[in-house]
């Protein structure tokens, strides 16, 4: 049931975005063991918390990017109504990206590293990573300029992929000065998810709510520029509350504190024009967990990015809260409610699809679907308190590191558990997927 | 709504933003020195961030706040722990942490890379970053009292400088290894012998997990009679 052949590209992609998903969420469950116990010396000398928690952090950058460009190959020849420009390059940059995420996971086994978090990946590896980007924003460029008709979706796709590739640039040189060294580590990080990302997830599911609710296009791209226009908005300048406590000046606070504030605006109304659209359907809903999925998104995206987000963003919390367990529980909800969701979606959206199903049975996806977001919310949670408590104890109580510590080890035996039950649910999602059947009449 | 106004609103948006980040990127290079000092980074410092990069220290440990939670903050760590401490914890992890409830991985670190380490996080030290984080600013007021009026400091100030990045007193220091007045209760060591076991534990006590201290002979001298005075404080109070 796909409409251009070109498209089947896409599911190299989905499906080993996949499968790294599941060794992502595994490896994350390894880091909660080195917090819940005490493990033997031996052990952290030959793989340490640092090396585990580079292959946690890579390997959800590489399949979440993965996602966004089986998705966008996906999607285009939809949207450009022809086929990919090449489905060479596609596979030759597919090639190359999970050769070098590969290469990058056995080399931290073995140390090798550039040793920035979330930007491990070595210089060498790094200009591989920046031919494969060239090649995708090149491929989906030339598919976009040879469509007869020009839509915003895909020039929204276009910049949000374009943006993506050259902010990477800016994690990849060698910075002597430290405070700028994470100034611009955040025009990676930050600008990522609050910028570039937040395009491509605004495109993706425009494209999708169209296709599924079959509503007017003129309402759902304008919606599409408000919400890029305020993403960007509030995101670029919003950079700021990562700089109150890296030695720079003091309007930071200002800034910072009070664009980010404004940062749940634009996912506010995702979540409200994503209601709208699905109240004024046009389309009867053929697959509920497709649907599910699509609001489960907007809901988690706001939980997670925008309220989790918000609550520690202020300069006068962010004091006491900045770098504690309180990141992580942000980091862990608005990861999952924005991307992993949004990945979600479109692999519910293209793998029926490209098995040629039109409505499938979608029992065991709908236990996954819950096991991952209830336990998903109880991690978030339970970090959270681990970090109220850290941050008090620490911090305000002025009890030192280690007996402040002590504590973080019930907690994460808390964590661990629902993280085995969120392993279960994504582990369930994988095999549905991946098995995806027909509905039975 | 129209169109044009959805689209008048994301070209505003994000042109305006952009111009602001951008001009704020300007002059955040340009009081750059002011903040960062950067006058100070001396090849040694470089030196110590590779060092620091080699290790992938950032992925258990923050520094500014940012990077893993697994381990203590490193911005004012230099303040905190001293050089000397330091030196010992990151070549000999499994000494200083043999009884600590998480450990640090024995890196391989060699004497010279950690030497230029100590030199790095003494320049992160200095960054102006509006005292954070705040459970560190203790450690820094602590060391510019001993490097600028030693003279004012009473005795369990000057010992918890030296030792108090892994001993304790009641709430100061940190719990890595015994409290000073457990120490003085159970010790059955004299005067010489502490001094002796303070500069060189394994001299003394060839299993003991300390390492050497490079304080002074003087200071050891008045750590040993830090000790001692505490073991009288309690067999009077008995």
């Amino acid at each position: 049931m796909i409409a251009y052949e070109s498209q089947r590209v896409a599911r190299w992609y989905l499906e080993l975005s996949l499968i790294l998903f599941c060794l992502q969420v595994t490896v994350g469950l390894w880091l909660a063991v080195n917090y819940a116990f005490t493990l033997p010396q031996g052990l952290v000398d030959v793989l340490s918390f640092a090396t585990s928690r580079a292959i946690h952090t890579n390997t959800l950058v590489a399949w979440l990017l993965l996602g966004f460009m089986g998705g966008s190959y996906f999607i285009l020849p939809l949207e450009c109504k022809r086929e990919l420009y090449s489905v060479k390059i596609a596979y030759a940059q597919l090639v190359i990206f999970a050769g070098t995420a590969v290469t990058a996971v056995v080399g931290f086994l073995f140390g090798w590293t550039q040793g920035k978090p979330l930007l491990e990946i070595p210089v060498p590896l790094d200009m591989l990573i920046v031919v494969a980007a060239l090649m995708f924003v090149f491929n989906v460029a030339m598919t976009i300029f040879k469509a007869k008709e020009r839509s915003l979706i895909q020039w929204m796709l276009l910049s949000g992929v374009t943006f993506l590739s050259v902010l990477y640039l800016f994690g990849i040189p060698f910075f002597s000065n430290l405070n700028a060294d994470y100034y611009y580590w955040w025009w990676v990080i930050h600008l990522w998810v609050e910028g570039a990302w937040e395009l491509i997830t605004a495109a993706i599911i425009a494209f999708i709510i169209l296709e599924v609710t079959g509503v007017e296009r003129k309402v759902v791209e304008k919606w599409l520029y408000v919400e890029t226009g305020l993403f960007l908005f509030t995101g670029i300048v919003g950079t700021g509350h990562h700089y109150y406590w890296i030695g720079a000046p003091d309007y930071w606070l200002w800034w910072g504190g009070i664009f980010s504030a404004l940062e749940p605006v634009p996912i506010a109304l995702m979540v409200l024009d994503t209601w709208m659209h699905v109240k004024e359907r046009k389309n009867p809903i053929v697959n509920p967990l497709l649907w599910t999925y699509i609001i489960g998104l907007a809901l988690f995206h706001f939980l997670g990015a925008g309220v989790f987000g918000f609550i520690h963003t202020l300069p006068q919390i962010n004091y006491y809260t900045h770098g504690s367990q309180i990141t992580v529980s942000h980091g862990h909800l608005a990861f999952f409610g924005a991307y992993a969701l949004l990945n979600l979606v479109v692999f519910y959206f293209a793998f029926p699809k490209l098995k040629g199903i039109e409505k499938f049975d979608e029992k065991l996806g709908v236990w996954g679907f819950w096991t991952m977001v209830i336990s998903m919310v109880f991690m978030g949670l339970i970090f959270g308190v681990a970090g109220v408590l850290q941050t008090y104890l620490e911090r305000i109580l002025d009890i030192g590191y280690s007996t402040a510590h002590m504590s973080m080890m019930f907690w994460f035996k808390a964590v661990l558990f629902f993280g085995v039950i969120f392993l279960a649910g994504v582990v369930t999602t994988a095999y549905h997927l991946f098995s995806l059947k027909k509905a039975e009449a | 709504m129209t169109g044009k106004t959805a689209k008048a609103i994301f070209w505003v948006g994000t042109l305006s933003s952009l111009i602001i980040f951008l001009w704020l990127t300007y002059d955040f290079h340009q009081q750059e020195p002011k903040y960062a000092k950067t006058d100070k980074i001396s090849a040694q410092v470089v030196a110590g961030k590779k060092v620091w990069h080699k290790y992938n220290c950032n992925d258990c440990h923050t520094i500014l706040g940012f990077g893993a939670y697994y381990a203590p903050d490193m911005t004012k760590a230099y303040f905190r722990l001293g050089e000397n401490n330091i030196v010992s914890i990151v070549m000999n992890p499994e000494k200083v942490y043999k009884n600590s409830f998480r450990k640090m991985p024995n890196l391989g670190v060699t004497k010279e890379e950690a030497a230029n380490l100590v030199q790095f996080l003494k320049w992160v030290g200095t960054i102006e970053n509006r005292k954070w984080p705040p459970q560190d600013e203790k450690f820094v007021k602590a060391y510019k009292l001993r490097e600028t009026s030693a003279h004012t400091l009473n005795k369990a100030d000057i010992v918890m400088g030296a030792c108090g990045g892994c001993h304790s007193l009641e709430n100061l220091g940190r719990s890595i290894a015994s409290d000073f007045n457990d120490i003085a209760k159970t010790t059955s060591f004299d005067r010489a012998t502490l001094v002796k076991f303070t500069l060189n534990p394994q001299s003394v006590r060839p299993d003991s997990g300390m390492p050497n201290q490079n304080v002074s002979p003087a200071t050891a001298e008045l750590i040993a009679d830090f000790i001692l005075s505490l073991k009288i404080g309690k067999e009077v109070q008995k």
